[in-house]
Formats: structure tokens, sequence, C-alpha cells
């Protein structure tokens, strides 16, 4: 689960990362272009002293759909908040397309984060506001603060989102109240808000983990498609072995908060998997 | 679990059941203490003393023998430890109770005869509370009167009943003082009482009397009615010409809403407008407040941090304030009226609601925040998508609520000149007009009852 996640937005601080002072650090550079993301000796350590990643260095090319597993508190989920900075890392840098994201200031950052697109375990969808707005908000990286507040989106976003939910299939729940819906559902809203960003980048944080595994499967599917037909890279943590061996074009298992395996889905065996889960594990299947 | 750790750590110096119940005797608590259970004897002691202080203080000799049963129970206890045996704590603390208790009755004045005896004398107030005058009908005012020569002269003028009536006519033309006379009266409206006036040669005018009761007269039917006055003292011995007067006041015309109700009703709305302009405001400046006293928000720095534990530790103080005490000050202030009534609702919402408000900030789900920073959103879009919409809810909820609270207190506020229908509730009762005082009783009642199933209503629909 999001044991990481959960405890950094727990009882001490605001989930809103742009409240952090930070040290001035140069302006973005240009950087080698060999890949589209890389991660350079990341490390988090909480304030109460948990070390949730240490020295974690990959890169991901264009295109690729990795796959991040690892125990629940092995740091999949805080490696994915570092990479957007909803956490921001101890030290460490993530460039992405030559831009180094942990230095950018709060403006680039913002238009960073548009830019990449994030969907959770729980959704996390405005509950009371209706499945359409909760779309659009997608796309409150581009447009302004007062057309936002006013609800007047440009028509071209309200098309574009009609477009979005009819991709994930629900347009008809377009003007019911968002937890009105299934959590099934409520995952395919979240895709469509995600997909509202045009995002070349998708994080996903265990996006089936609280869906049962019919519906595990068809989410799945439609953040494979995205990766397949519109070329979006996706970073995606999973707690089933099963499911990353379905969907994942590479697997990357964290224990601890380092880097256990790196590799094709396939040359995870029996012992790899131990490794991985610990002595007691025992594989189950998702089908 | 206790027991075993306490008599592990204090080892017991005696062993002898009698000793220890004997030590108890002797100095409450002694025995426990010295037979290993030092907390136990300590609070023992610690009661004895604080419970004979007290009588001692407030001189109630007569309630010390009270304290025999714990004291007694207190070296019972001390044996039945040392011989190891299981005592009924819950005994004791009864038995420390029954003083406690006792003293407690007596400070407070508790006086159950006095509670029933003197029931009969609310009843004024229970039958205005039951007859409430929100209608009435015209007063209308009729007198009659008829000569009568005092004291009595050789040749007394004859007895002339006139044509009209009502009239009154006496027995005889002439009376001497301190001399019944029989006075008859025909003519008046049916069923109704009325008084008896004298009036002398000068037209001064008093109510007749005899002995120390006034005289009343009650008519009958055919509006009728005969009585017996004395005749009262006069100053000139010369024979005079005096009047006996008959009056009554009767209800006439149809039913009318009355001064009351028109007092009521806009005293009330009063009350209420009161209510809202206190929640309005209060409910504004407990947003302002309500976000620097919430935890989640200002975790970020220590600066932050300080103005969190400011802005709580000064809703709490306001809070602790009730709104009664703060109407004093303000009528001080700003004067009798509703504005002072205004005010100290205002600063008791501003402290309740700004608790409440930020208890609702500190536990909004911290996911949809988290889901909306991460599209690129700035902190005002993060506020308005991700956090009010979890907010308003509450925020409404506990106005709505809060208005029904100020409605309540602000009929209180009245009595001590803070405006609304309060205020007339109090001077009714002064002037002991209880039916006016029931009117308002029942205004505030439905009124009340209105707000509460509305406000409920509310919080069923927002929530």
């Amino acid at each position: 689960m999001s044991g990481r996640g959960a405890r950094s937005l727990g009882s001490t601080a605001f989930p809103i990362p742009f409240t952090h002072t930070r040290q001035t650090q140069p302006a973005p550079q240009r950087q080698d272009r060999s890949n589209v993301l890389q991660i350079r000796n990341l490390t988090k350590i909480y304030e109460d002293g948990t070390v949730a990643l240490h020295d974690i260095s990959f890169e991901v090319k264009d295109g690729e759909f990795l796959v991040i597993i690892g125990l629940s508190g092995s740091g999949k989920s805080t490696l994915l908040r570092c990479i957007n900075r909803l956490i921001e890392p101890t030290s460490g840098q993530v460039i992405w397309d030559d831009v180094d994201i942990t230095a950018a200031n709060q403006g680039e950052l913002r238009r960073i984060r548009r830019q990449i697109g994030m969907i959770f375990q729980h959704f996390n969808l405005v509950k009371r506001l209706p499945v359409l707005t909760n779309v659009l908000t997608g796309r409150l990286g581009y447009v302004s603060t007062w057309r936002s507040i006013l609800g007047r989106w440009p028509r071209e976003d309200r098309e574009r989102a009609f477009r979005n939910l009819e991709l994930v299939g629900i347009a008809e729940k377009a003007y019911n109240r968002a937890d009105e819906l299934s959590g099934g559902q409520q995952q395919r809203v979240g895709i469509a808000r995600a997909l509202m960003q045009e995002p070349r980048l998708l994080l996903a944080d265990e996006p089936v983990a609280s869906l049962d595994p019919a519906t595990s499967h068809s989410v799945m599917k439609y953040i494979e498609q995205l990766n397949r037909e519109m070329g979006v890279t996706v970073l995606c943590s999973l707690h089933f072995l099963s499911l990353a061996r379905t969907y994942a074009t590479r697997i990357i298992a964290l224990k601890a908060g380092e880097i256990v395996f790196d590799g094709d889905p396939l040359d995870i065996d029996d012992r790899r998997f131990k490794e991985i889960y610990g002595e007691e594990a025992v594989e189950v299947e998702i089908r | 679990m206790a027991r075993e750790n306490s008599a592990e750590k204090n080892s017991p110096s005696i062993r002898n059941p009698s000793l220890a119940a004997l030590l108890s005797l002797l100095v409450p608590g002694l025995g426990q203490i010295l037979s290993g259970r030092r907390e136990r004897g300590v609070s023992i002691l610690l009661t004895t003393v604080v419970l004979l202080a007290l009588v001692a203080w407030l001189k109630f000799w007569d309630l010390a023998p009270l304290i025999l049963p714990f004291w007694l129970y207190n070296a019972w206890d001390a044996r039945q430890l040392v011989l190891g045996r299981r005592v009924n704590t819950t005994l004791l603390v009864l038995l420390a109770a029954l003083l406690t208790y006792s003293v407690g009755w007596r400070v407070t004045e508790i006086d159950v005869t006095q509670f029933v005896e003197g029931a009969p004398k609310i009843r004024p107030f229970v039958s205005g509370l039951l007859r409430p005058n929100y209608l009435t009908r015209e007063i209308e005012y009729g007198e009659a009167k008829s000569p009568v020569e005092v004291p009595c002269s050789d040749n007394p003028p004859p007895l002339s009943p006139g044509p009209e009536l009502p009239r009154i006519t006496l027995d005889r033309p002439c009376a001497n003082p301190g001399e019944p006379l029989e006075v008859f009266g025909e003519g008046f409206p049916p069923n109704i009482k009325g008084e008896l006036w004298w009036e002398n040669t000068i037209g001064d005018q008093s109510r007749l009397r005899v002995g120390r009761e006034f005289v009343d007269f009650q008519t009958d039917d055919q509006g009728r009615f005969q009585a017996q006055i004395v005749v009262p003292q006069v100053t000139n011995e010369n024979p005079q010409t005096h009047y006996v007067e008959a009056r009554y006041v009767t209800h006439v015309g149809p039913l009318t809403v009355s001064e009351t109700t028109y007092l009521v009703v806009q005293r009330m709305g009063e009350t209420i407008a009161q209510a809202l302009m206190a929640t309005t405001l209060g409910a504004l400046l407990a947003v302002f407040f309500s976000f620097p006293a919430a935890r989640n928000l200002m975790a970020f720095h220590p600066v932050a941090i300080l103005l969190y534990y400011v802005t709580r530790g000064m809703l709490n103080i306001l809070r602790a304030i009730e709104p009664l005490i703060m109407a004093i000050v303000f009528v001080v202030w700003v004067g009798l009226g509703p504005f002072a009534g205004v005010l100290a609702l205002t600063v008791h919402s501003i402290a309740a609601l700004g608790k409440l408000y930020s208890e609702a900030i500190e536990s909004i789900e911290p996911g949809p925040i988290e889901a909306i920073t991460a599209t690129g959103a700035n902190r005002i879009q993060v506020i308005w998508f991700a956090v009010l919409p979890q907010v308003w809810p509450p925020f409404i909820a506990f106005t709505v609520y809060r208005w029904d609270i100020n409605v309540r207190m602000s009929t209180i506020i009245g009595f001590v000149g803070g405006g609304g229908i309060g205020f007339l509730l109090q001077q009714w009762i002064r002037l002991t007009d209880f039916r006016s005082a029931g009117a308002a009783i029942w205004a505030i009642a439905l009124v009340v009852t209105v707000l509460d199933f509305l406000s409920r209503e509310v919080r069923r629909r927002v929530v």
C-alpha cells in the first residue's frame, strides 16, 4: 500500500509541497539528452528519521511501461512522489527531458507538473464535485486562476473532458457527483483527469490496489492503452507481481528504499521473488 | 496489579491484623501505610483530614459523626489487608461520600419542605403561562351612583332612582356614619365583578371597605346585585349629600390581537435579527481565524506553529467567557439595546465557530489536495478545488447550528439589557404581568423549536 505516502501526508504537514522553503539552487540546466527521465542518487529521509529511499538511481526511456514493485513501506509511493515533488527529496536529482525538476522554482515546478499525469490508489477525486469538474481540474495548470475559479473553462477543454470521459467509457456520468461512482469508475475518472494534462509521463501509485481483480485489469488496460497508443511513459507501482508481469515492459523492485531488481519481467524467478518479498511470501495470481 | 506492585515497593513493617486495625482506628490510614499499602493509606488519611477540616471550617459540628462509618470501615479495611483478603474499595468511597454529600446538602441549602410548600406561590405564573394574552377585547368602563345624606337630617331628600340603566338604589335615603347600608344594583352587564366607591361632598373618592376587606359586587344573570356597605366617617356634622358609586370594567367587542402580541412579534424579530447578525459576523471572522487555528495548515514553519498556538489560545479563552458576561460588558460599552447583544453573541460565535471550523479543516482528506497539486495547480486553485469543497458542508452545518444556539442565547441576553425578547420578558416578570410573560415564553419556545427543526434539516442535507 502507500505506506510511505500516507506517512508523509499524515498529521504533520499539509501536503502542498510548494509551502516548503527550498534553498536556492542553480537554475534548470540542459543535461545530456540520452534518456527521458533520470533519477540520480535520490534519497528521502523523513523527519522522524525513517529512510524511505536510499541513494536510488535509474533511467527511464521514452515509452517504457515501468512497474515498481515491493512490499508496503519499501518506498514505492515516496519514489513516485519525489518525481513531481509532492514530496521533497532530501538529496539527489530528478532530471526529466534535460530539466532538473529538483532544482525548479515554484513556477517552473507547476509547469513541469502539468505535463506529468498522476493517478492514485484512493483515486483522490474531490468527492463533492461533479465528475466533469474533477476531470477539468486536470487543466488547472493551463487555465488562469480566475477562469478556473469562476468555472469559465475554455470550450476546447470542456470538449476534451467529454472526449476523455468517453475514452474511459463513463461519459454518461459526467454530471454525477464523484462519490456516487464505483471504485473502478472513480479510477477511470482519475485517468481522464490525468489525460486532460496531455501528459508525456504518467505516475500511477498503486492504481488498482483498492479495486477487485476484474476491475483491476480493466483499469490497467486503460493505462496500457495510453502507453501503447499515445506513447505516454508510465511509472506504475503495483502490489502484485502477476499484474506487473502482464503489463510491464520493465520492472524495478524496491526493498527498504533500495533497488533490489531492475530488469525484464520474465527474469523474476522464484529466488528473486523471495529476495523482493521475503522468504515466507507466496506468489498470488491475479487473473 | 497495582496492589501487588505497591506491596512489593513498600515492604510491610506490621503483619498483625489487629494491630493494623488499631492503628487505623487511632489515625485513619496509618494501619494501611504501615502494612505496606502506602498509597491507599495516604488517600484515606487525606480524605479524613479534608472532610474534618471542611466540617470544622463550616462549623457543621452536628455532621461530624457521619465520618464514623468511614472511620470504622477504614480500620476493618486495614485488618483485611493484612490478612490478605479482598476489600471493597467502592464501599470505602461511598462511606466517604456520605459526609461529603451531607455537607453539600447543607451548603446548598436544599430544603424539600420549602420546595413542596412553596409550589402554590407560582400559581399566578403558571396560570399566566397557560393563558397567554395574544388576543384581547376592548375594555369598557361603567358606573352608576346614588346620593345619600350623611348624617341623617330630620327631613332627608326622597329616594329618586333615575330611569337610566345601570343604576343603584339604596335601602334608605340617609344614614349615619358606621351604619350598614344596603345597595341594590340593576341593569349592569350580567355576571361581572365590580367595585363600590364612596364620593364625599368635595368629590374625593375612596373604595369602600367592610372591616379590612374591600366591598366588591358580583352581578347575576339579569345584571342585578345586592351588597352591604358601611357608611364611612365624615368630618362635617351637618347633613350633606355624599354618593355611593358602583364601578365595573367589561370586555366588549370581538377578540383582537393584543398589544402584547405586537410587542412579542416585534421583539422576537429583533432577537432573530440579532442572532442572524451575530452568526454572520461571527462566522466571517471565524473563517478568518480558523485557518491559522488549523494545525495541518500551520505545520510548515515554526512561526506559523506559534501563530497556531496563539490563535487557538485566544479562541479557547474567548469561548470560556459566557455570552451573558460579555453582554454585561458590551451594555456598558455601547449602551442598552440589541447592539450590545449582537456584539456579545458575535464574540462568542467567533470563538465557538473558529474552533469547529479549524477542526473541520484539520479533518479534510489530503488525497484530493495531493491530486490537484499534481496537476500543476497553484495554491489558490488547490484551496478552491480541493480544500473548500471538503470544508464548506461542515462549515454550513456548524453555522446554521450556531444561529439556532444564538437565538436561544439572545433571549437570555435580553435579561441583562442586550435587547430582544428577553428584555421584554424580564420586564413583564418584574411587573408580574404573567400573561404577557407567558405570551413571550410560548413565542420563544415556538421559534426555538422551528429553528431547531430547520437547522437539523439543513445540516442533514449538506453533510
